[in-house]
């Protein structure tokens, strides 16, 4: 009986301490199955993104052009930057692009969310109209904005004639209208896209705010003012940030549109990066050129960012 | 909600509509007509001495350009023993592949020069082996294109010039007297004027002439023809008097303006074809296509011919004078990573591909060879619908073709600089003089 009690007593203390395995400590396990889940991404986007990102910075410190060595060159390329006509006008054309761009969009997507976000009888036909453009091939946007953009036989300038206007604009065949007209289609293109975002906004404006509001005898104004955006705030930054990176790196429409064109009325910066890399092959040169446009977007977030915060706290 | 969802579902369905009518493309650039044979060719060596070997040349759209089909297959028809494996890249983005492919060293043997801009780009980062020992016939052209310092790294087996298409029953209808090979540009501009005046009395709205938006439709001539015009001089003064002719005959109504065929993405082959038009400078290349499209109805059936383009002054008009004219070679260079085995086999290859039998067979398709001997243009238009006048011989088989894009690491940069001034000149937002002195100016800042 006794020497059959030792033994039961003696076995706890063996059964009870854990397997090593399992000591690690829970936040770092936590950590590591949370790892694992983006591992599968993480590996996709560093092989396709981060790494030939890192090499661009290396290469933009280079004169590479694709075969054999890349010499070390130091800031020449940004030097040469500096100095580079070209390079200056894409610039400027960038943030006139984006100066024209980002308000109008944002004041438009805006628009069409408070009127869609009403009961309206066949809203939700309008909003899926109001989508349609960002979802159409952006080749064939561009050839039919050519023609409605024509100078002489385009229904734009006809109606405008109609109307009393004297001398229309020559839009892409005019170096003065060829960015507005640019600007008009893109954002015709990307209101739609906003509009969704802002909707998803306007659903989390608390309507006890807005009844409260009126009870207080406050105008649809005072209450767009005073309580709409605030509460919107979030949604709007999101929303100020994404278009803005978007309007730095404009390319495509632009590419079929006008291609730069009427002379280097529309050149941006995207197209001086694409022409010099993979028109002319200086990839150093245009690597430094992508590493500027990289260096604009971050500081006009970060701005964004600290405004931001500060009108938050 | 059913109505909206019905509503949607249609203007889904007239969007796939839209997106459909607007991808239906000619992806192959310059169409000719469709190869009959696969896409590779291996000949069996049954009985032969020599060791099999198999080569790889790159090419692009395999299905609407058969040259390179038939130059392979004339080529193994001599050599039995050899395989030609023929490497397909896309049309629009040939250099761009076959630069990434060289990069990571896996690229074809044989590297056809599509463009002859990219040919310094192979050669200076060391792509391309000295093929200066390749025999090559007498009077076969765009050599030099392909020569650095006096080396050779490609051979020509192709070599399109311009020269002027002309609709022989417009110019009848209008009372104007056709072409005949002394033209200079001034004689053209009063035809153009001429013919759209007879058409429109004729009651027709067809114009003189079509010229496309292409900056060689413009520039070519004016460097090629212009006494010691060089674009890598930076000194542009000699395209302005070419440019204030396009825009005179622009405002005088004798051909459409640039911004409309910019608006309406007008097709040189639809304003020729469709008879909108009763002149337009244009490449050799369009013969075939035109004679390919009368064929299939896709274009109106009408007489044409071709003259030799119109030229700067009457030195050099007339068929006893030899027009000077521009165009880029086609050629075949070798990859300099090659193996020891092959370097021969593939020198052998360019040797035929420039020989008067491989030109005969080009002709024999509708290309225009490097090298055009009498007996290649008879071929050339022994072809069915090909025009057969005396003229149309001489234009397409006497001329001066000097080179589009001198052979330079900076050509790229300046023809991309002169591009800008041929828009903003021809949409008429920057008069020439202006244009010019900015292209020299930006000349000055951006090649170096």
């Amino acid at each position: 009986m006794e020497v059959a009690l030792t033994t039961v007593t003696a076995a706890p203390p063996h059964s009870a301490k854990p397997p090593p395995r399992r000591q690690m400590r829970l936040p770092v396990r936590n950590a590591l199955v949370g790892w694992s889940f983006i591992l599968p991404n993480f590996l996709g986007f560093a092989a396709l993104t981060l790494v030939p990102v890192l090499v661009l910075f290396y290469m933009s410190f280079t004169n590479w052009n694709i075969f054999g060595g890349s010499e070390w060159i130091g800031l020449d390329n940004f030097r040469r930057l500096l100095g580079d006509g070209s390079f200056r006008i894409a610039v400027v054309n960038t943030l006139y692009y984006s100066a024209l761009h980002i308000p109008l969009t944002i004041a438009c997507s805006l628009g069409l969310a408070l009127v869609l976000n009403n009961k309206l009888r066949g809203a939700a036909f309008f909003r899926t109209a109001a989508f349609f453009p960002y979802i159409t091939s952006i080749v064939a946007i561009a050839v039919v904005w050519n023609l409605m953009f024509s100078p002489d036989y385009g229904p734009i300038n006809q109606v405008l004639h109609l109307v009393g206007v004297e001398n229309p604009p020559g839009w892409l065949t005019s170096t003065t209208w060829s960015m507005p007209a640019v600007v008009i289609v893109s954002t015709w293109r990307d209101m739609g896209y906003y509009m969704i975002l802002f909707l998803a906004g306007l659903q989390a404006v608390p309507r006890e705010l807005h009844e409260a509001a009126r009870v207080d005898g406050a105008s649809t104004v005072q209450r767009f003012f005073n309580v709409t955006l605030p509460c919107l705030r979030p949604t709007t930054f999101f929303v100020t940030v994404i278009i803005t990176i978007s309007s730095f790196k404009i390319f495509d429409l632009i590419l079929v549109m006008t291609d730069g064109g009427p002379g280097q009325s529309t050149l941006v910066l995207s197209q001086f990066i694409f022409r010099k890399g993979f028109e002319e092959n200086q990839f150093g040169y245009a690597s430094s050129a992508a590493v500027a446009l990289f260096l604009m977007c971050i500081a006009v977030t970060a701005a964004q960012f600290l405004w931001n915060k500060k009108r938050s706290s | 909600m059913k109505r909206s969802t019905i509503a949607t579902a249609g203007i889904a369905a007239a969007a796939a509509l839209v997106l459909v009518g607007c991808s239906s493309g000619n992806p192959g650039g310059d169409p000719s007509e469709p190869s009959d044979t696969g896409t590779a060719t291996s000949t069996e060596t049954e009985g032969g001495d020599a060791e099999p070997v198999t080569i790889s040349v790159s090419g692009w759209s395999l299905d609407t350009t058969p040259e390179f089909q038939v130059l392979a297959d004339g080529f193994t028809a001599n050599n039995p023993h050899v395989t030609v494996e023929l490497k397909e890249y896309d049309a629009a983005e040939y250099n761009t592949l076959l630069t990434a492919d060289l990069a990571a060293g896996a690229g074809p043997d044989i590297i056809t020069q599509k463009e002859v801009k990219f040919l310094t780009t192979f050669q200076e980062g060391g792509q391309l082996l000295d093929v200066s020992d390749v025999p090559l016939p007498d009077g076969i052209s765009g050599t030099s294109s392909y020569e650095v310092d006096g080396v050779a790294y490609a051979v020509p087996y192709r070599q399109d010039s311009w020269v002027l298409y002309y609709n022989k029953d417009l110019f009848a209808a209008a009372g104007v007297d056709e072409p005949d090979g002394s033209w200079t540009w001034d004689d053209y501009a009063d035809a153009a004027a001429a013919v759209t005046t007879g058409l429109s009395n004729a009651g027709s709205a067809a114009k003189g002439a079509y010229l496309h938006r292409w900056q060689s439709t413009t520039q070519g001539f004016a460097n090629a023809q212009a006494p010691g015009a060089d674009i890598l001089s930076g000194d542009f003064g000699h395209l302005a008097p070419f440019y204030e002719r396009v825009l005179a005959m622009q405002d005088a109504g004798s051909q459409i303006d640039f911004n409309t065929s910019n608006a309406n993405q007008l097709t040189y082959q639809g304003e020729f074809g469709k008879q909108n038009a009763a002149m337009l400078p244009m490449g050799t290349w369009f013969v075939a296509t035109l004679i390919s499209q009368q064929a299939a109805g896709e274009a109106d059936d009408f007489a044409w011919g071709i003259a030799p383009i119109p030229q700067l002054d009457a030195s050099t008009t007339g068929t006893d004078g030899t027009p000077v004219t521009f165009g880029d070679p086609t050629g075949f260079g070798i990859n300099a990573r090659v193996g020891d085995d092959k370097v021969q086999v593939a020198k052998d290859f360019l040797a035929y591909a420039a020989s008067e039998e491989a030109a005969s067979a080009l002709a024999g398709i509708g290309i225009t060879p490097a090298l055009v001997s009498d007996a290649v243009a008879e071929i050339f238009f022994a072809v069915d619908g090909a025009p057969t006048d005396e003229l149309s011989k001489f234009a397409y088989s006497t001329n001066e073709v000097k080179p589009e894009n001198p052979t330079s690491n900076q050509t790229a940069t300046v023809q991309g600089i002169l591009g800008d001034l041929h828009t903003a000149v021809l949409s008429g937002s920057e008069s020439i003089e202006s244009a010019i002195a900015a292209a020299q100016q930006r000349f000055d800042n951006e090649v170096n």
